[in-house]
């Protein structure tokens, strides 16, 4: 795994020690596995550790956990609540990804020294969040570089900082089910987004929901347990002015995504043609297109 | 005595005259020399000579012989002066005159007969310029050297039947050009119509064999890419007199023309793989040779497992995809060889090949997919018109009405299409340098592409959105240009701009 030296480097450390009176509250409530140190970048300002929730993923999120991400984290950090994670790439990135570009606070534990970037081509969303005055933070100085072992010592933290942890998709044996151990042992809330049982990374969270984990289906779900009702906003969408083929299309792709050739066999008509009808779909913003599929927002 | 014998020495695609001076010595030990810059298989000429004039019947001189080759700064190569030098130490012993304005060339057997000899096709045409009317070539070779009208071409069998033509005892009939039948229909290994599914990637062969654009097509293993790729020569348009000449002149220089072989008519379909070497795949070596890309001249080069191949090869490829030709530089020469051909190039889309797919999961990290990725480099990509995605089909998701391979459109169909869009693009740019909408620079884009309104603004539109390059927006206009010609539409309209759209480059876009 490649590590280099972060470009925005502070040159004064910002250490918080377990004594400090700053030190996040929850996570000095897990007795013995909290850190003695943190590390940060950023502005420390202890009123954004009130209301943390974690949410991890698989690191093979599918773009049906990288949609339900986007959903969820944005409606939950609009809400005030700060997000949680670990700053991989896959389930992390896209729930710090969302609280950031929602203007939501956010969290990012990192497994390794607090003057790495890890992983490196990440920078930008690591600039991201804190410009949206999230916090990255560390229990390692300098450049220590990240061990195989240091990537579940750092899901401990993610646990420990946060009231409850929002699992959207896990493998079996993996280190998101690491994280809802720890959860679990500190006496934390897990919150499982159920999924397909043909997928790999749903049989994670369809053991913790038989294991008694709480089923998600709406941002509701999770801020009732934070207090904040959600007055839900006016989500209709406006009334697009769409006719006839593309409306076909719509149907079939809010069904699943599907590539242009299926379209085409779908709906019996040439390939150039839907090919030319998705096309402009995609610029007026309908659809959008990822792996050779088409699906709707 | 002295006998001159003319020749000629080929350089790349161009010939320069050579003569064979033989002087048979009285004086001096018995001996045979040959000077002149010759190479390893001109020098061994000399027991070849020996050997086949003794096997005529005709007892070999016991004089001192020196040959040379003029002009002597010149490097001379190949098998092909075996003839002229036999016929110079023979016109010495049996007493003909060598006829004026005939050219010799030819590689002889031990037992005197002439075997098939590359270049012969370059011959002729240097015979026609220079004014050369009698052309002597081995049998084998004739037909080759028949296709260029205006020369008369000799057929040769062996040395003995050539000596008694010129001491007129039995006359040599000059041959008759023969047009080779079995080359016409292109040997496709796959009919279009034994592809299920994949409409989208079989549109965009479509497309690209219409305009002559090249295609990189990204899918899992397994998926069909090499299959498109196959099913290609299929719907190719023929080649014309003129393309047809250009081909069969780089094929006559490799040597690749079969005995008996003539004009090549159908567009080549080269697939290397990707361990061949850079001088393989580009041309070189010490005597420039051409390389797989000049051999794909004005048809297909077949590039599978594209990111496999070494980064400095790649590279090589920029040139004769931007000018259609490559120039190979060496110490003692400098050779330029046409290579204008159409890129096919497939590639996984991660180290392990699954990504995307529907069923199996993939196992790469992203920071391998980027990797992976990166090998294929951005100046190369911009290069490519059509970038299409290949997914895996599952037949059990067609119904039997689309499985019957009877009601699929069949590769011939989809050919007369092709031939029709040539057809219309050879016209729009009759009295130009070119011949296809792929080859149209930025001058020609402006003359005959012009845009509408409303075609330049959703352009504009989709290049900001997807962040096309200012070549890549340069290529959708060609593309563009080829599906109205294929729908016979004399103006780009927007849903001919919008299916170009499906084509751009997003190998990237994925992660």
């Amino acid at each position: 795994m490649g590590v280099y030296p972060c470009q925005n480097s502070i040159t004064m450390e910002n250490v918080i020690t377990i004594k400090d009176k700053r030190y996040p509250e929850l996570l000095g409530k897990i007795g013995k596995d909290a850190p003695e140190k943190i590390y940060y970048k950023g502005n420390w300002d202890s009123e954004i550790f009130k209301n943390c929730l974690a949410v991890v993923g698989s690191r093979r999120l599918t773009s049906y956990g990288r949609k339900i991400t986007e959903q969820l984290v944005t409606e939950i950090a609009s809400a005030g609540v700060t997000i949680v994670s670990g700053f991989m790439y896959g389930g992390d990135e896209a729930a710090h990804k969302a609280a950031a570009e929602a203007g939501g606070r956010t969290i990012a534990v990192m497994p390794c020294g607090i003057d790495m970037i890890h992983p490196e081509y990440q920078e930008e969303l690591y600039n991201k969040i804190l410009e949206n005055k999230g916090l990255i933070i560390s229990e390692y100085e300098g450049k220590f570089p990240p061990a195989n072992w240091t990537y579940p010592r750092r899901n401990r933290i993610v646990a420990g900082l946060s009231k409850a942890v929002l699992i959207v998709e896990a493998g079996l044996n993996s280190g998101t089910l690491i994280t809802a151990e720890f959860a679990k042992k500190f006496g934390r809330k897990i919150f499982a987004v159920p999924g397909p049982l043909t997928s790999e990374v749903s049989k994670g969270t369809a053991q913790l929901i038989k294991e008694g984990a709480e089923v998600v289906t709406e941002a509701r779900d999770i801020l009732k347990d934070y207090n904040i009702s959600l007055t839900k906003p006016n989500l209709a969408k406006p009334s697009l002015n769409i006719e006839g083929i593309e409306q076909e299309i719509i149907n079939q792709l809010q069904k699943e995504p599907l590539e242009a050739d299926n379209l085409a066999r779908i709906l019996g008509m040439s390939v150039s043609k839907i090919g030319t009808t998705l096309s402009l779909m995609q610029l007026k913003g309908f659809i959008n297109q990822e792996g050779g599929k088409y699906y709707v927002d | 005595m002295l006998i001159k014998v003319p020749s000629v020495a080929n350089l790349g695609l161009e010939s320069i005259k050579v003569d064979v001076e033989v002087n048979l010595a009285n004086r001096g030990l018995p001996g045979f020399e040959i000077v002149g810059l010759p190479d390893k298989a001109v020098d061994e000429s000399k027991e070849r000579v020996r050997a086949a004039i003794s096997s005529s019947g005709i007892d070999f001189p016991a004089k001192k012989i020196t040959v040379n080759l003029a002009p002597a700064d010149i490097p001379k190569e190949g098998s092909l002066y075996d003839l002229p030098i036999a016929i110079g130490i023979l016109s010495s012993i049996l007493q003909f005159t060598v006829p004026d304005k005939s050219l010799f060339f030819g590689e002889l057997s031990l037992d005197g007969s002439l075997r098939h000899t590359k270049g012969a096709l370059l011959m002729a045409l240097f015979a026609r310029e220079a004014g050369f009317q009698d052309l002597y070539v081995p049998k084998d070779s004739a037909n080759e050297a028949g296709a260029i009208k205006g020369v008369k071409v000799f057929p040769v069998e062996n040395l003995f039947q050539l000596a008694s033509h010129f001491l007129k005892r039995k006359n040599i009939e000059p041959a008759v050009y023969q047009e080779n039948s079995d080359n016409l229909p292109a040997p496709a290994e796959f009919d279009m119509k034994e592809i299920l599914g994949q409409e989208q990637a079989k549109r965009a062969m479509e497309i690209a064999a219409a305009g002559g654009h090249n295609i990189i097509m990204v899918g899992s293993p397994g998926s069909g890419k090499t299959m498109l790729a196959r099913a290609l020569p299929g719907i190719l348009p023929p080649l014309n007199e003129k393309e047809s000449l250009e081909v069969t002149k780089i094929y006559s220089a490799a040597g690749s023309i079969p005995p008996g072989g003539s004009l090549i008519t159908y567009r080549q379909f080269r697939a290397p793989h990707h361990t061949a070497s850079p001088v393989g795949l580009i041309g070189g070596g010490t005597r420039p040779h051409p390389g797989e890309v000049s051999l794909a001249h004005r048809g297909v080069l077949f590039l599978d497992e594209f990111n496999e191949f070494p980064r400095q090869v790649m590279e090589a490829m920029r040139q004769p995809l931007e000018d259609g030709y490559l120039t190979i530089s060496r110490s003692k020469e400098i050779v330029r060889y046409p290579a204008d051909f159409m890129l096919v190039a497939s590639a996984n889309p991660c180290p392990c090949g699954y990504l995307n797919h529907p069923k199996k999961n993939c196992v790469c990290t992203p920071r391998q997919v980027r990797k992976y990725q990166k090998r294929i480099s951005g100046p190369i990509l911009d290069r490519i018109d059509l970038h299409i995605t290949v997914q895996p089909v599952d037949a059990t998701e067609f119904s039997d009405n689309q499985k019957n391979s009877e009601l699929l459109e069949s590769s011939e169909t989809i050919r007369q299409r092709v031939i029709l869009a040539r057809k219309r693009q050879e016209e729009r740019f009759e009295g130009e340098s070119i011949q296809s909408n792929a080859q149209m620079k930025n001058s020609h884009i402006k003359k005959y592409c012009k845009l509408a309104k409303e075609v330049e603004q959703l352009l504009r539109q989709a290049s900001m959105k997807f962040q096309l390059s200012a070549r890549s927006y340069m290529k959708m206009i060609k593309v563009a240009r080829t599906i109205a010609d294929l729908e016979g539409a004399p103006e780009i309209t927007v849903s001919h701009m919008a299916e170009v759209l499906q084509y751009r480059p997003k190998i990237y876009e994925s992660i």
